[in-house]
């Protein structure tokens, strides 16, 4: 919690930082971010970026950071994360290729295969040990204990895979017409079940709970719905609108309606942030349904969005995500990679009323 | 009192007794009153759960032997219910009210929308414009003339004091008179809907200035409008009529795109792609190379279904569907994909969907939306793969070559729901 020293760490001066910048990650990828992570251990942020190539950063006391490696796919990486000690990155891309960084040695390998695109990588720490899960465009996902070329097994899905996200035991995968599937890590190879997204638009993203018993599911249409697991709590589901803008300032028509890019997971008070192609982001409380925080808005698209280990840093990609589709490709499209000093009233749930 | 009671509102009212008054506060002095005094002491008390305090605490009485509330009507007098002038009467209470009261004055049921008389002032607020707007369409019903709705959707009507007088027959039927948005887009065939063109000779889409349009996917082909010649034998596009170079993935240049992007081969589509369309053979394992397609119903299998499929497998080969599962309008709409003009930009190789029975459709909406990332099909990452600049050739999909720039196709379906 002594993440950026003295200025936010404590409550009493939480009033004047309100005019304290994010702050800007010096030397940000030559391209758009499409995938940020920190370790579980350190304060250091994995991302990777279209430019092919997964870098590390070094994030000190006060925000200050500092490239420390970098490796390169052969195609545009997709997604990144992190073993359970912090000494590897797993990085999935578009050259069907799942690698490995040891952080410690500095060496890359490939240790992952599919037949299409990686979509998505994320690491399983079970009780037997590490495996890592990778989910792709070819409609599986392979898990890989990282010492064999070949998979531990492979789980067909019923489409290609658009995201997934692992708080063990429970791993969800959403995939493209929307389905999404539910697994019970301690039988990894069968969905425990397959369900419709409760979305009618295409799956963005979904994200676990941080307590297992279910996960948030965002769509291209400005949604977000809050699914649970089981079935007894199924009456706590609910879905709300977000990241939608007026057509004009005087107009309160909220027509303007975009991608729902990413949810990420206080790993500590269990709350979460949505960020959208509007390039604003939101912090929300899932269980008294209200929104804690909005950012001002980016000069572009978020495209993707993570906590640290303590909750204390959000990081967050400006980035283009192509949601205009090529001609949004400009070339001063803004590509930051931001930092924001979370503050705990931003983050924390509120009590309950009466 | 008397002029009040034409007014379609209902004047607080007691629930105890079913009184009506001149506003809240004498509602509330009525209640404290009447209902909510303790009958053994002069005390008053706002509300029956404060009498009900009151009573046990002050007078000690047991919560059973509470006396019932004071002149109320039979059932309503008891402390459950938490009564505050209007506040807090039961739902149902309040419906059944409405409607004697609705009976009573004589009003058409539903007539009286308040569900509680504490905003009176509503009646008088400016009308929307929705309002406005049924307000004018159903004046213009009622006097059968309706010059003004005519002229906006048929702009023939409006040129010219020649054609004032024969708008009068446009006006017979109920014309929509919603003016829409849509231009006739110049070269549209008469007769067809103007929300559907499939062709927009010289109208590029918003944002893609540089780009040929193309027609509307999901938009259903309209009736009557025949597909271009050609188009249902489907023949092989001419830059591979035979089969592509093996082992490589057939660069497009530009300008040269074929027809059709057959990579969906819907199935059960009437004009099926011929036998020489399968994949390139170098991608696929032998035996599977050139699939004789035996009907409309079937197309060729997925590779890797003899044998171990090789490393690079086409990853978006259609898998087979039943021809059941086809809705006729994705046959439509499949068409009108394939009857695509060509297009100037070319990715390396296109998505193909794997299913294409199964294609999704974004859901209209309710009102008027703008949907940022309107493909329902493809995801932007993968869209944005097959851009040259970040396609990775492992030659690992898109067996079948050339399908529209996926971002075309959102930007088209955007567009039809503009339309609709």
């Amino acid at each position: 919690m002594s993440f950026f020293g003295t200025s936010t760490s404590t409550n009493t001066l939480a009033s004047n930082t309100a005019v304290e910048k994010d702050i800007e990650v010096a030397d940000p990828p030559t391209d758009s971010i499409s995938s940020v992570a920190f370790s579980p251990t350190a304060d250091y942020l994995a991302v990777g970026s279209w430019d092919n190539n997964v870098r590390i950063y070094e994030v000190g006391a006060n925000g200050q950071t500092q490239g420390k490696a970098m490796y390169p796919h052969q195609g545009p990486v997709l997604s990144v994360c992190w073993n359970k000690d912090g000494s590897k990155i797993l990085s999935g891309g578009a050259d069907n290729a799942g690698r490995l960084f040891d952080v410690t040695t500095g060496q890359s390998s490939q240790v992952a295969q599919h037949d299409a695109p990686i979509r998505v990588v994320r690491w399983i720490e079970s009780p037997q040990g590490g495996v890592l899960a990778t989910g792709s465009w070819d409609k599986t996902i392979k898990y890989w204990d990282l010492r064999t070329p070949n998979p531990v097994s492979t789980v067909q899905l019923p489409e290609r895979c658009y995201t997934m996200d692992v708080v063990y035991p429970l791993m969800v995968v959403g995939t493209a017409e929307r389905h999404i599937q539910v697994f019970n890590l301690q039988n990894p190879t069968t969905a425990f079940k397959t369900l419709s997204s409760p979305l009618k638009w295409q799956t963005r993203v979904v994200s676990c709970f941080p307590s297992g018993n279910g996960f948030a599911v965002g769509s291209i249409e400005g949604r977000v719905a809050i699914q649970y697991v089981e079935e007894k709590d199924a009456s706590n589901n609910f879905s709300f609108k977000c990241h939608r803008r007026d057509q004009t300032p005087s107009a309160k028509d909220q027509s303007l309606v975009y991608a729902v890019n990413d949810i990420s997971f206080h790993p500590v008070h269990g709350t979460f942030s949505t960020c959208g192609s509007d390039g604003t982001i939101n912090f929300w409380d899932k269980d008294a349904r209200t929104r804690l925080k909005s950012f001002e808005p980016a000069p572009g698209p978020v495209a993707c969005t993570t906590f640290n280990r303590s909750g204390t840093i959000f990081a967050y990609a400006v980035s283009y995500d192509w949601s205009k589709g090529h001609s949004g490709m400009t070339p001063g499209h803004p590509n930051k990679l931001m930092l924001h000093a979370c503050k705990d009233d931003e983050v924390k749930r509120k009590p309950q009323k009466r | 009192m008397a002029k009040k009671k034409n007014k379609q509102v209902l004047r607080p009212w007691c629930w105890y007794c079913e009184r009506e008054f001149e506003d809240e506060k004498v509602l509330m002095q009525h209640q404290k009153a009447k209902h909510f005094k303790c009958n053994l002491c002069p005390r008053r008390l706002n509300t029956a759960g404060g009498l009900a305090v009151h009573i046990q605490q002050v007078h000690k009485l047991e919560p059973e032997n509470l006396p019932r509330i004071e002149n109320a009507l039979p059932g309503r007098d008891g402390y459950e219910v938490e009564i505050f002038g209007m506040e807090g009467i039961p739902a149902p209470d309040v419906a059944d009210y409405k409607r004697r009261k609705e009976i009573e004055l004589g009003l058409n049921p539903g007539s009286i929308t308040q569900p509680q008389s504490k905003r009176p002032k509503i009646e008088n607020r400016p009308l929307s414009e929705d309002e406005l707007k049924a307000q004018l369409e159903a004046h213009k019903a009622l006097m059968g003339a309706s010059e003004a709705s005519a002229m906006p959707t048929v702009p023939d009507a409006a040129s010219g004091a020649v054609y004032a007088a024969p708008s009068q027959t446009y006006a017979a039927p109920p014309t929509p008179a919603v003016p829409t948005p849509v231009m006739s887009p110049p070269g549209v065939p008469p007769g067809m809907p103007p929300g559907a063109p499939p062709f927009m000779p010289g109208v590029p889409p918003p944002g893609f200035p540089s780009q040929p349009p193309f027609p509307l996917p999901g938009m259903p082909l309209p009736p009557g409008m025949q597909p271009p010649p050609g188009f249902p034998g489907m023949p092989p596009p001419p830059p591979f009529a035979g089969s592509p170079p093996p082992g490589l993935l057939p660069p497009f240049p530009p300008g040269v795109r074929p027809l059709f992007p057959p990579p969906f081969l819907p199935s059960g589509m009437p004009g099926m792609p011929p036998a020489g369309f399968s994949p390139p053979p170098g991608l696929l394992p032998p035996g599977v190379n050139v699939h004789p397609i035996p009907g409309a119903s079937s197309i060729s299998p997925p590779p890797g279904v003899p044998g171990a499929p090789p490393l690079g497998v086409p990853a978006f080969v259609p898998a087979v569907a039943p021809p059941s599962q086809t809705p006729p309008t994705y046959d439509q709409q499949q068409q009108q994909e394939h009857q695509q003009p060509p297009a100037s930009t070319v990715p390396p190789t296109p998505l193909v969907l794997p299913n294409p029975s199964l294609a999704q459709v974004n859901p209209t909406f309710k009102k008027a939306t703008v949907l940022k990332w309107s493909e329902a099909n493809f995801s932007p990452e993968e869209t944005r793969s097959r851009i040259p600049k970040y396609f990775f050739p492992v030659s690992a999909d898109g067996p079948v070559p050339n399908v529209p720039t996926e971002e075309m196709r959102g930007k088209k379906r955007a567009r039809a729901e503009d339309f609709l």
